[in-house]
């Protein structure tokens, strides 16, 4: 609240003084006074409504009642919460309310935890009116939210939540007075971003959740704080049990860095944990065949299998790959496991997918392995530019606080994304941009290159850093000159003047911040798109100003925190260099062992040495190689070959399948630890219910490992992992409600403009190819979709219920030009194979891409042609030109 | 010690008042015991015997699941697994309903915490058994009760409207929406 006005003004709330800051309203500072006035329809959240007259307070020198929630604290006020007056009109506010509140509480899932129970019963309200009760037509409103319009109080929270906070506008009142109820625009079932927050909000119970209906009374259940494990946006989740069942999941108001917001994934995703095909024993390959077995024996075959190897092929014939979605502590021990006791550095986690490339880009220029910005710099930010993020359907929360920052703050958002404005049933932040690109994602670099140049050549430059490193800047101005505007507009579409008018928005912003999602960290040549986009920070002297910077967002919960625990080839905890002496040192001492010398093979790598039989043996942990990667890199053929495959697993994937052994894993419901998310905060996970069948944690089985190698990595729990990772990395954990940023490093911006920039500014400076389009064809991308995140969430049957399969999302010209509609059966072909799938007519998809959610299309991999980044070694398979015919 | 108290000492006189009933009632003897498997003794009108689940006159059950007598139970006896109706969406009931009878102590706060008088106390006690086990029971078992000990049911009260929920009968007119 650094922007907020710290005038006070100092009133009487029922005789007691206090002193808020000017513009608070009436019911908030008597909360902070300690003195609570019922009310329902409002919400902190949500802008003043004062429609249900609960929250009527006596002020005095005002002739009548007033409602609180709409009043604004004044110097020298004197409120009266619980007069007569004031309770005799609160009772019958509840009378009204009651006429027609049916008393069906016995069976109402909010029971227990109702505003309108809680306050029948402080003020004994009783209904004088005889009248009959209203009673609605029962209209299903979608498989996961159920309506009771009955229970209505018509405080009209959820319309206003659905418009002010998500933006997605899917609910109405419809009808008048006592008759109004909620309903979805038009006369189809609710199709919305399904986030629940109209569930959350709800004061009565009008709308539950149907996902859990009639399973609980509130009650019954325990709660256990933890962080959501889809995203990189780290919400903080309340998991909600009963007798070791997963019932729902909650986010408080004001908890976390999500403040109580949630997306579909969090809110109805919590079942994948719980679903029936988990592996619950250990399985061990015998004759062909996966059988179950004892973990004795499990570890006794991995202990003897890794010795003979290792004593035959020496310890490079290892490598381990780690999920993204581990907790720190596991990340950590993994690469210490690795690197000890198996004595590699061939190691790898799927932060290689593409968050390396921002992480690297980030360390390359400004020096740090964070954002220097958090989510609250974003909210106060006044020009936001977003490039490839599809921030609604990739990271929401993220997208909420741009949504804040555009709404509530009036900032200025600049989008180039591959999507296309549009009404629909999902928020579309591109609505919201004051000045939007549409461009293909395999021409981003173009756009990101046609901006610079607008900053460059619209002499945008800073004067410091043309004063300070004149060098860099007419290197650089030399590079943007080369490409002509007219190369700029065909390879994008975008005039020269577009790019100016953006240009100097950017410039003209205080506090710019950059978003950077990952359907740019992810393509091809996403590593030199990051450095541009520092590059333009730098150019307008931005990268080093309070409140600027560049944010890279990740895609699985941890990606960051892998990185950061060096999960990764080159790194190390604290995301230190391997190749630095000094770094090394440090680690040694701390690990007092030496650290394996020969530089690690990362994941493209290491599969590709498993192929050449280098490699014998792969460690892997929650990852799935064989279903991520596409085709083309044989991952399947590559880890057949190898010796022994053992992975630790919630379910039997791809690459389980392959294994000689299999370990039951623990999923995050079921662990404690940390996960950092995007923007580098380290939040506690705690566990909701006991492990699934004999399944154990990550740390725990890697532990067990260790003490059968004969080299032990011992812990009690995975608090004594996050004291070693602290006592490694100074300060690492749990830091209160919200992370403190870094600051750019200036010497790393010296070393990057004196000579860092050098030697590849010719690569990055030059237009991506120009794929030219043919007759038939359309760019087929594989995306993220908002209810699904990796492959992980299709085990949860509240998302299969709103998405249970992949359909290939088009503009509805391409599919008139294809003779296509919603629902047809589609072929996808290109010389590396074909692919079946049904079709889905959305506007939101601009013309001539196609998209695919990548978390069911395992065969559609094999039309994807991957790249490796020759930098950060990041394979990027996204994009693929492909002819559609329609199938039969 | 006086002579009265030496009297009564050697007379045994505290004896003789202590086996003052014994004694009158070895001479007036009338039989109070009651031979109980052959005859039983009138139960006073508000006897909380066993535990039963109630049904409606057609033969539906009353119980809506709503888990409120085991929230109300002192000593955890019931256990209610509520879902919806299959076939009825929104409509609740217990799927599963357990009563452990072995730690049930008859207090009644179930039968009144119970909104819509499901549960009822019969007038059977005599439910000794050889195995522990047999006094955990199941929702039929407790209907089963019911059915016997109450043959006079309650009267299903019409539901006017199947979007109404059982407890707002109140009223015998209903607003009908427009098309």
């Amino acid at each position: 609240m650094a922007n907020q006005t710290t005038e006070t003004v100092r009133l009487m709330i029922d005789g007691i003084s206090i002193s808020v800051p000017k513009g608070t309203l009436v019911i908030e500072a008597a909360r902070q006074a300690g003195v609570m006035i019922p009310h329902f329809c409002y919400h902190p959240k949500l802008k003043p409504d004062a429609n249900c007259r609960m929250c009527l307070v006596e002020i005095e020198r005002v002739r009548k009642l007033q409602t609180s929630c709409s009043t604004v604290a004044t110097e020298g006020m004197a409120v009266r919460t619980a007069t007569t007056v004031v309770n005799d009109a609160h009772k019958s506010v509840l009378e009204f309310i009651l006429a027609n509140h049916p008393l069906d509480c016995p069976v109402c899932d909010q029971g227990g935890r109702c505003d309108l129970q809680d306050f029948s019963h402080q003020y004994t309200a009783t209904s004088r009116f005889a009248e009959t009760k209203r009673i609605f037509q029962k209209e299903y409103f979608s498989p996961l939210i159920e309506t009771q319009m009955n229970r209505c109080v018509q405080c009209l929270r959820c319309v206003r939540y659905c418009d002010e906070v998500m933006d997605v506008k899917a609910l109405a009142p419809i009808g008048r007075g006592t008759m109004t109820e909620i309903k979805s625009f038009g006369n189809h079932p609710l199709d919305c971003e399904f986030c629940g927050g109209c569930v959350q909000i709800c004061p009565v119970g009008a709308i539950t959740s149907r996902l859990s209906m009639y399973e609980y009374r509130p009650w019954m259940l325990k709660r256990a704080d933890t962080i959501c494990t889809f995203c990189g946006d780290g919400c903080q989740i309340t998991v909600q049990t009963k007798d070791q069942e997963l019932i729902e999941v909650n986010s408080a108001h004001s908890g976390g860095r999500n403040n109580g917001d949630l997306c579909a994934r969090g809110y109805f995703g919590f079942h994948a944990a719980s679903h029936p095909d988990r592996v619950t024993h250990p399985l061990i390959r015998r004759n062909g065949t996966l059988v179950e077995a004892t973990w004795e024996e499990a570890l006794l075959f991995v202990a003897e299998q890794t010795n003979r190897i290792k004593q035959a092929h020496g310890p490079q014939a290892f490598g381990g790959l780690i999920s993204g979605r581990c907790t720190n502590e596991e990340l950590y021990l993994f690469q210490k496991f690795m690197r000890l006791t198996i004595g590699t550095n061939n190691l790898d986690s799927s932060a290689r997918y593409g968050h390396v490339n921002g992480v690297q880009a980030m360390r390359r220029v400004q020096g740090t392995h964070r954002w220097t910005v958090t989510f609250e710099d974003i909210v106060q930010a006044d020009v936001l530019l977003l490039v490839g993020t599809n921030i609604t359907e990739a990271n929401p929360i993220t997208g909420l606080k741009v949504k804040e920052a555009v709404k509530k703050q009036e900032a200025t958002l600049l989008t180039i994304e591959a999507l296309q404005p549009a009404v629909g049933t999902i928020s579309n932040i591109t609505n919201l941009s004051k000045q939007h690109l549409c461009v293909a994602p395999s021409q981003f670099g173009a756009a990101v290159l046609g901006l610079l140049k607008a900053v460059i050549e619209g002499d945008h430059v800073d004067p410091g850093i043309r004063q300070r490193a004149s060098d860099y800047v007419s290197a650089l101005s030399h590079a943007v000159r080369q490409i002509a505007w007219e190369d700029l507009a065909v390879s994008t579409g975008i005039s020269s003047d577009s790019f100016a008018q953006m240009a100097a928005s950017v410039v003209r912003g205080r506090r710019v911040v950059v978003l950077a999602g990952q359907i740019l960290l992810r393509s091809q040549g996403g590593y030199g798109m990051c450095l541009n986009l520092l590059d333009l920070l730098l150019l307008s002297g931005k990268l080093t100003s309070p409140g600027c910077g560049f944010a890279p967002l990740a895609e699985e919960n941890n990606d960051q925190g892998a990185v950061e625990m060096g999960a990764v080839a080159e790194l190390l905890p604290g995301a230190l260099d391997l190749t630095d002496q000094d770094s090394r040192d440090r680690m040694a001492r701390a690990w007092k062992e030496e650290l394996p010398l020969v530089p690690g093979g990362t994941l493209i790598e290491m599969v590709d040495r498993a192929s050449a039989g280098i490699i014998k043996s792969l460690f892997v942990v929650g990852e799935n190689p064989v279903g991520s990667l596409p085709s083309q890199i044989r991952a399947k053929e590559a880890l057949s070959k190898l010796d022994l495959l053992v992975c630790q697993e919630l379910f039997l994937t791809e690459t389980a399948a392959l294994a000689h052994v299999v370990l039951p894993a623990a999923s995050a419901m079921e662990k404690a630890g940390t996960f950092t998310n995007t923007e580098g905060h380290a939040q506690a996970v705690r566990p909701a219910i006991d492990p699934v069948g004999d399944s154990r944690p990550d740390w725990e089985i890697l532990s067990a490992f260790s003490v059968f190698l004969g080299a032990p990595l011992e812990y009690g729990e995975a608090k004594e992992i996050l004291k070693e990772i602290r006592s490694v990395i100074p300060g690492y954990g749990s830091l209160g409600p919200s992370p403190i940023a870094p600051t750019a490093d200036p010497s790393a911006i010296d070393r990057y403009v004196t000579e860092g920039y050098r030697h590849d500014v010719a690569i990055r400076y030059t237009l991506p190819p120009r794929a030219v389009r043919q007759e038939g064809t359309v760019q087929l991308g594989l995306v993220q979709s908002l209810f699904h995140s990796g492959k992980f969430s299709t085990h949860s049957k509240g998302l299969l219920q709103i998405e249970p399969s992949a359909f290939l999302q088009m503009n509805p010209v391409d599919a008139a030009r294809f003779a296509l509609g919603s629902g047809d059966r589609v072929r996808l072909s290109n010389n590396r194979g074909q692919f079946i799938t049904t079709v889905k007519v959305l506007e939101r998809v601009p013309e001539g891409l196609a998209w695919l959610p990548d978390h069911f299309a395992q065969e559609a991999l094999r039309l994807f042609d991957c790249v490796i980044d020759p930098d950060t070694k990041v394979p990027s398979f996204r994009t693929a030109t492909v002819s559609v015919l329609k199938a039969t | 010690m006086t002579f009265k108290a030496w009297i009564r000492t050697i007379t045994f006189y505290e004896l003789v008042v202590g086996m003052k009933a014994t004694m009158s009632h070895l001479l007036h003897y009338k039989p109070i015991t009651m031979q109980y498997p052959h005859e039983k003794r009138a139960l006073p009108d508000n006897y909380r015997g066993m535990l039963s689940l109630l049904r409606y006159d057609d033969g539906t059950e009353k119980c809506v699941g709503c888990d409120l007598c085991e929230a109300a139970c002192p000593s955890r006896v019931i256990r209610v697994v509520s879902a919806e109706v299959p076939g009825e969406p929104t409509k609740r009931y217990s799927k599963e309903y357990y009563m452990d009878m072995t730690r049930c102590l008859f207090c009644g706060l179930c039968v009144d915490a119970c909104p819509v008088d499901a549960l009822g106390m019969t007038r059977e006690y005599e439910w000794s058994v050889y195995d522990k086990r047999q006094l955990h029971l199941n929702k039929e078992q407790l209907l089963a009760i019911g059915d016997r000990s109450f043959p006079v049911r309650e009267k299903q009260l019409e539901l006017q409207h199947p979007n109404v929920a059982f407890f707002n009968v109140a009223f015998k007119h209903l607003p009908q929406k427009p098309d």
